[in-house]
């Protein structure tokens, strides 16, 4: 190998920063796509990545990772490991590979932005590494599923949701689309690097790893691990642009970026990893509930990281903690509820065993939520599983998208109204499930003002016809797709004997 | 309003299971059609990726009015560079991820080899030491234009308008990194050997900053910086600035360096044209798919092309004076020379 350390010529690869001339500094670099903040840009250029790698280091370990990864899932695929998969864990994997696989990829677009519209040399550099990670991660999750499309006509969704206008998708891409692909270079070093990667993804990536290995889904398990670890490297282009920030003394302008991604992911990642986590894992395979994970990993080990860069707990901390009590639990039956909009098959992880696990973990969950599971089990062991179907829609919230939940908070004790909240907004209305996203909302109108969620096309005649038929089939819901209970019913004939001829109805 | 389960009808049988029995085993993603020869894993991690070109109302689940729908509605969608179908090209070399990075890893053992040799044989402390005073002035510097290079690539790839072009773009911008980071070592050793004064910002910076033989380069550059329809960025990078760049770099540079006797340099330099064409290779297969699709598309590159071409020959004929004041002068003309046949080829394979 070469004889010089790479610290005795690191420098010369980063030092790459100098006065324009011939264009001006807006002209190369658009407020649109880099918002400076205003601070100067020689400032800029101190930015200091805690993380070094130079290119022949990075081809060379991910090379090796990339041949351990192939090494796994070529075995991995020839077995029938997929095929004695856990249904809740099948429902967890199909949810995950349809809402994060294309998304990394688009957040190659995102890191791109910052290997160009960064400003700085060093900071390019990192965010071109974050470029080639994010193809990675998409293209390798795609690859897994699509080696096991013969297995599980489902995995098709992790090519073709973000194509479709389901209502789990629209609302990821929402999210998505406000965090990397229409976000500025330095609104996304703090919004997608910082809060969301270095915050939330390692709840999702660590935790569903460490699952992946317990329920013995091998090839699951060294993926997201070995993304995970890319992860952990290019996230890191958060904390220097938040140093610099605050060095200027824009630190409003640090922790309202925060604030707001925050919430954000707040929102999906309880859809997404609460249900995986709390519902959909087996019973035997949990180690920590959503809770606990959340508590560990976000409210403790990731806020001393924004204490250290003198940043605070964001203004609705007190609501965020509310939330974590109910509103997954919430989200789940919804879920569960209106299955037929999902693309994977929920299991309703609502068995005895299961009930006494969340009755432990959530104090109280048997008389709130529990009750409505004793309801769909009375309808499907006497043989009428439709009751447990929906008829309508819910509405949903202008910010998160996600149906409005907080009939089911207020029900079980945690809000004080079952209503949402309403904005006049420029003669139009517009509805929010929660005070916080309202405050998303209005932090940036312009971004959001315009946008129709799947409700208001409903109502508004996008969606033809206005019917829950017209709507599975906007949402790119073909009949065999649409999610059915992942275990028949079994769940709610556990602990209740029955005639044979009642149990065969489930 | 009342509705059934549509998948069971209300019964809750097993429909769907017998249903999944029946139905075929797909061959491959359900957006890519019926197929009859599975895709390649190539294809099937980027075919029809980009969810939000010429998607409705806007590109992104923003505002339509959001300031980056209204970018991309302006700068990808409202290009002049346009198709009626992007996804049919396919990068010459068809590079996955992970393919890139076997083969880089591949060349960069390469270049450790090469480097370890010459650290074992002392070529960079011997090196006559007014080549060492010409290096500071033609090589040092490059690390400068070779990252706009590399900047441009990612605008590119962010607004490309298929996967298939993204993955080139990005594989194109590490490329540009590879060599930036090679010369930056190059440069360290020089340092080491010659002088601490070498491996300065202010060695490089100045004159990329200030010397009259760089203004050319240095203004196509920044002016490249300020182009935001994607087919003009990919006309001005891939067409204009890169091909006179990698003329000079890997290919010019490499014969000064000969002319000096400095294999080590040469060989470096030569290495990075392996990348190079590869970049040639799918610049003239997207040019050739765009004017296959609709022959109207070679004179809107041609438009572009008059304007950063000229801004490249400059630059070229600006760089062409350090070549001649060399110890061992290489003409300027040659030079110029060199690059135009350069872009001649290529333009020629582009059938441009």
């Amino acid at each position: 190998m070469p004889r010089l350390p790479r610290s005795e010529w690191y420098d010369l690869t980063r030092d790459m920063n100098w006065d324009l001339t011939y264009v001006t500094e807006d002209e190369a670099f658009p407020p649109q796509l880099s918002n400076s903040f205003g601070v100067p840009a020689e400032s800029w250029w101190t930015w200091d990545e805690p993380y070094k790698i130079t290119y022949s280091e990075y081809v060379h370990n991910q090379a090796g990772k990339d041949a351990g990864l192939f090494s796994v899932n070529n075995v991995v695929s020839r077995s029938k490991i997929f095929d004695n998969l856990d249904p809740g864990w099948k429902a967890a994997i199909i949810a995950h590979y349809g809402a994060i696989a294309v998304a990394e990829y688009q957040a190659g677009i995102g890191e791109a932005r910052m290997a160009r519209f960064g400003r700085a040399a060093a900071w390019r550099n990192m965010a071109m590494f974050g470029t080639l990670d994010e193809t990675r991660h998409g293209q390798l999750q795609t690859y897994f599923p699509y080696q096991a499309l013969n297995k599980e006509p489902r995995l098709d969704w992790a090519h073709k949701a973000y194509h479709t206008n389901e209502w789990g998708i629209i609302a990821a891409r929402h999210l998505f689309d406000d965090m990397f692909t229409a976000n500025d270079a330095v609104s996304m070093a703090i919004q997608l690097t910082y809060t969301f990667e270095t915050g939330f993804t390692n709840l999702q990536f660590l935790g569903m790893a460490a699952d992946a290995m317990k329920v013995g889904d091998i090839d699951f398990g060294a993926l997201i691990s070995s993304i995970q670890t890319d992860e952990a490297r290019h996230a890191q282009q958060g904390e220097p642009t938040i140093k610099v920030l605050m060095k200027e003394g824009k630190v409003d302008i640090a922790q309202n970026l925060l604030d707001r991604m925050f919430w954000r992911a707040w929102k999906l990642f309880s859809l997404l990893t609460g249900l995986s986590m709390d519902y959909y894992t087996p019973l035997e395979h949990r180690t920590h509930s959503f809770k606990e994970f959340m508590t560990e990993f976000i409210t403790k080990q990731f806020i001393d990281q924004f204490r250290d860069f003198g940043l605070e707990k964001p203004w609705y901390w007190d609501q965020l903690l509310n939330e974590m009590e109910w509103l997954h639990h919430a989200y789940h039956l919804g879920v569960y509820y209106w299955r037929p909009t999902a693309w994977w098959s929920p299991v309703a992880g609502a068995g005895p065993a299961e009930r006494e696990w969340l009755e432990e973990k959530y104090p109280g969950w048997n008389a709130s939520f529990g009750k409505y599971w004793d309801v769909m089990g009375e309808n499907i062991r006497a043989g009428h599983p439709e009751l447990t179907l929906p008829e309508t829609f819910p509405m949903v919230c202008n910010a998160c998208q996600i149906p409005v939940c907080t009939p089911a908070g207020y029900a079980a004790g945690y809000l004080d109204s079952p209503l949402p909240r309403i904005l006049d907004f420029e003669g139009r209305r517009y509805t929010f499930c929660s005070e916080p996203c309202q405050w998303v909302f209005e932090q940036s109108p312009d971004q959001f003002k315009g946008h129709l969620s799947i409700i208001d096309r409903f109502l508004g005649g996008v969606i033809q016809p206005p019917t829950i038929e017209g709507a599975l089939a906007y949402m790119g819901l073909s009949p065999e797709e649409m999610g059915q209970d992942g275990t028949n019913y079994a769940w709610a004939f556990e602990g209740h004997p029955a005639p044979a001829a009642e149990r065969k109805v489930g | 309003m009342t509705v059934t389960d549509p998948t069971t009808g209300g019964r809750a049988e097993r429909p769907a299971r017998a249903a999944r029995a029946a139905r075929p085993k797909p061959k491959t993603w359900s957006l890519l059609g019926e197929v009859t020869r599975r895709p390649s894993v190539y294809e099937a991690t980027a075919a029809k990726f980009l969810y939000h070109y010429r998607r409705e109302p806007a590109p992104f689940e923003m505002s339509p009015n959001a300031p980056i729908n209204e970018w991309y509605l302006t700068n990808r969608e409202g290009s002049p560079f346009t198709v009626a179908d992007w996804e049919g090209f396919r990068d010459p070399a068809k590079l996955t991820y992970s393919d890139y990075v076997m083969v880089q890893h591949d060349r960069e053992t390469y270049l450790d080899g090469l480097i370890d040799h010459h650290e074992a044989t002392g070529s960079v402390q011997t090196l006559d030491p007014q080549w060492v005073e010409a290096l500071t002035r033609v090589l040092v510097p490059w690390r400068f234009p070779l990252h706009v290079l590399q900047m441009t690539s990612l605008y590119v790839a962010q607004m490309a308008p298929s996967a298939f072009i993204v993955n080139c773009a990005n594989f194109q911008a590490g490329d540009e990194m590879r060599r930036i980071q090679r010369l930056a070592y190059v440069t360290r050793l020089l340092a080491n050997a010659h002088g601490e004064q070498i491996a300065a910002t202010a060695t490089a910076r100045d004159p990329w900053q200030n010397e009259a033989a760089w203004q050319p380069l240095r203004e196509a550059c920044e002016r490249m910086l300020g182009v935001y329809d994607w087919g003009e960025a990919f006309t001005a990078l891939n067409l204009a600035v890169k091909p006179a760049v990698d003329a000079v770099v890997n290919d010019q540079l490499t014969a000064l360096a000969i002319a000096h006797d400095d294999e080590f340099l040469a060989l470096l330099l030569a290495e990075f044209d392996r990348d190079a064409a590869r970049s040639r290779a799918w610049t003239a297969a997207l040019v050739q798919y765009a004017i296959g699709q609709d022959p109207a598309m070679a004179d809107v590159l041609r438009s572009w092309l008059a304007v950063h071409a000229l801004r490249a020959d400059a630059a070229v004929a600006g760089l062409a004076e350090l070549f001649a004041g060399a110890p061992q002068p290489m003409a300027a003309a040659q030079v110029i020379e060199a690059a135009g046949q350069a872009r001649a080829r290529l333009l020629a394979a582009c059938d441009l």
